[in-house]
């Protein structure tokens, strides 16, 4: 089969996805943690892998069992970390930090799938901590979203996080 | 400075002044008479598994690379080069035939020999005498079992010495099986406004904690009982671990029950199956106390003074000290070689999820140890005392293992004989002056029978 350049989605679904992002970061934003498990497929992928500093001519073997991750969740594990968060036990959480993400850089691609895009987009996420300091954290985030009746749901996420270093002391945030 | 420093401490009583978690001048001593004294991990050696490879770290504030050489064995050299002190290497880790300084290009070869320099006989009209100018080597490396470990000081004990009965221990992992161990993955790096004592104290002895701090992330994954802790801390039971110190300054928690190590694996059904399968294989290497009880159970590993790994739980950890308030914190996570691959990336998958970057144990300790040093450096609380008083005095020999044992996971004991190593450091002058102490050590035989 040859591979034909695909036509790029309407633009009621490039709105409709793009909306769906700003509205999956605004229920973040207030912790409506329910609100956005409802926006994932059933079959989410929602990953971050670990990654380190490399010479660009390095000659060096990827390790066999790859490099670690630092988010590798489906529904169920995206599940027991907002139960976590919803314990009334995580005391980092309480009183509540200030957090704001913002959705940038969004591209709507079409697939081979009538009913999926692909999209890029870049979030950066403020963290006013309890501890008095600020953060800003900023990631690349490649997503699959499927509409499904009148909803589009993640389906799946690969997110790259811009710090070699984590410059904080928790991730108990969702990118 | 020393009638100080015997002040700032006193194991008796478990007191501590807070000044030792945010002094600036404090913190230049231990950068001399601890980090530049005592014997500090490394590398794994499969993390640096052929020549040519190399691996990038700290020793204290010191930033060093490790090289494996052509044949097989491993050197050290301070990652700086030795003309005008560039940093030479700026890659975390790789493979390389040679390391090229970015200022001016002299470059060294992985045995640290400087191996070229440009404009040598134009400009330096062949005067300059390479071989004074090779990359500073660390004075002392040597390996354990696959651990290797760099010394600056040229008369500290040997390697071995110094882990002493620590071994009895570290052999649980490195020695179970015989195929040996690994580390696994990338580094988990992450940045910590903590003094680099209060985590090595957490994990030393602090079992305290658990049911408590991490009572969110303990109800939400936790697959079994874990011995003697419950969430919220509302009850314990002393009976099923130890708090084993009075080993040169190493220390270990452990439960006895041979499987608690993986309490915090959602599935844990694999694991549990192999370590069945090779019950029997650990306690023909290992004698019965540690094959039945001890490998996989939940169990601490620290050396002193600043690693820490937990088989069962299977991470490995080094804190690189940033000053009195600062750290970075490098994690990664702990396989046997035996373990069949599926296990192996089950190990790795189940690390990050408990103890990664986004770890949902880890996640609960960050702010409590910032939040300690932060208390620590105010005007007033700079001249106050931190105690860990718990169950003074009630320790002693347990059948079958060295060391000077408190019972239980839920104690303090541990802590204090980290702070006592901490200062018996501090007031040395020089090695000779610190003491060795292997408390209750068995014979060899007594180890194989116990
Ligand atoms: S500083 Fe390295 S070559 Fe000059
Ligand atoms: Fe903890």
């Amino acid at each position: 089969m040859l591979d034909r350049p695909l036509a790029p989605p309407p633009v009621e679904v490039i709105v409709a996805v793009t909306q769906a992002l700003h509205r999956e970061a605004r229920l973040l934003d207030n912790e409506d943690l329910d609100g956005w498990l409802a926006m994932l497929g059933k079959d989410v992928s929602y990953r971050l892998e670990l990654k380190s500093r490399r010479f660009r001519a390095d000659r060096s073997p990827p390790f066999p069992l790859g490099p670690g991750v630092i988010f590798n969740e489906d529904l169920g594990r995206l599940k027991m970390r907002v139960d976590r968060l919803k314990s009334g036990f995580v005391w980092a959480e309480d009183p509540p930090n200030y957090i704001r993400r913002a959705v940038s850089n969004v591209e709507v691609l079409a697939t081979r799938a009538d009913n999926e895009v692909r999209v890029h987009s870049v979030l950066g996420m403020h963290r006013n901590r309890i501890d008095g300091t600020t953060r800003l954290l900023t990631a690349g985030r490649t997503d699959l979203w499927r509409s499904e009746g009148s909803a589009w749901l993640l389906a799946a996420r690969e997110i790259v996080l811009d710090h070699s270093v984590l410059p904080d002391s928790n991730l108990n945030a969702f990118f | 400075m020393n009638d100080n420093i015997a002040d700032l401490v006193d194991s008796r009583t478990g007191r501590q002044s807070r000044s030792i978690y945010a002094s600036e001048d404090i913190y230049r001593q231990e950068l001399e008479r601890i980090f530049g004294r005592c014997w500090l991990f490394l590398v794994h050696t499969s993390q640096i598994p052929k020549p040519g490879d190399y691996f990038r770290t700290f020793m204290g504030e010191d930033d060093v690379i490790v090289i494996r050489q052509k044949d097989g064995s491993i050197k050290a050299f301070l990652n700086s080069c030795t003309h005008r002190g560039n940093r030479i290497c700026r890659a975390d880790r790789g493979n390389a035939r040679a390391f090229t300084c970015n200022y001016h290009g002299w470059s060294f070869s992985p045995d640290g020999a400087l191996a070229g320099v440009p404009l040598e006989s134009e400009a330096y009209f062949g005067e300059l005498d390479r071989t004074k100018f090779g990359l500073i080597p660390v004075t002392k490396v040597a390996e354990y079992k696959g651990l290797v470990f760099g010394c600056w000081d040229a008369n500290s004990p040997s390697l071995d010495d110094y882990l002493g009965d620590a071994k009895f221990f570290l052999d649980v992992w490195l020695d179970a099986m015989p195929g040996g161990s690994a580390l696994l993955g990338e580094t988990q790096k992450m940045v910590l406004g903590t003094n680099w004592k209060l985590p090595v104290e957490n994990v030393c002895g602090d079992g305290y904690h658990l049911g408590w701090a991490h009572a969110g992330a303990m109800a939400a994954v936790q697959s079994m009982d874990l011995t003697g802790l419950s969430v919220g801390n509302s009850g314990v039971d002393l009976d099923g671990g130890l708090s084993v110190a009075g080993m040169n300054g190493h220390m270990v928690l452990s439960a006895l029950d041979g499987v608690s190590g993986y309490a915090f694996y959602p599935d844990p059904k694999p694991i549990l199956e192999y370590l069945e399968a090779n019950r029997q294989t650990v306690i023909d290497r290992l004698g019965e106390v540690r094959g039945r009880q001890v490998w996989g159970a939940q169990v601490n590993i620290t050396i002193f003074p600043n690693l820490q790994l937990l088989p069962g739980l299977n991470w490995f950890r080094v804190y690189h000290p940033k000053g009195p308030t600062q750290i970075e914190q490098w994690t990664w996570a702990m396989a046997e070689n035996d373990m069949p691959e599926a296990v192996k990336a089950q190990i790795l998958e189940n690390q990050c999820l408990t103890f990664g970057l986004a770890g949902l144990f880890d996640n609960d300790d960050g702010d409590n140890l910032t939040a300690c040093t932060e208390q620590s450096r105010g005007w007033r609380t700079a001249q106050m005392d931190v105690y860990t008083n718990m169950a003074l005095g009630r320790s002693g020999k347990r059948e079958g293992f060295p060391g000077d044992i408190a019972s239980g996971l839920v104690s303090e004991h541990n802590q204090r004989y980290f702070y006592r190593r901490w200062q018996e450091h501090m007031m040395a002058e020089t090695w000779a002056e610190v003491p060795t102490y292997n408390i209750n050590s068995l014979t060899d035989e007594e180890a194989e029978h116990a």
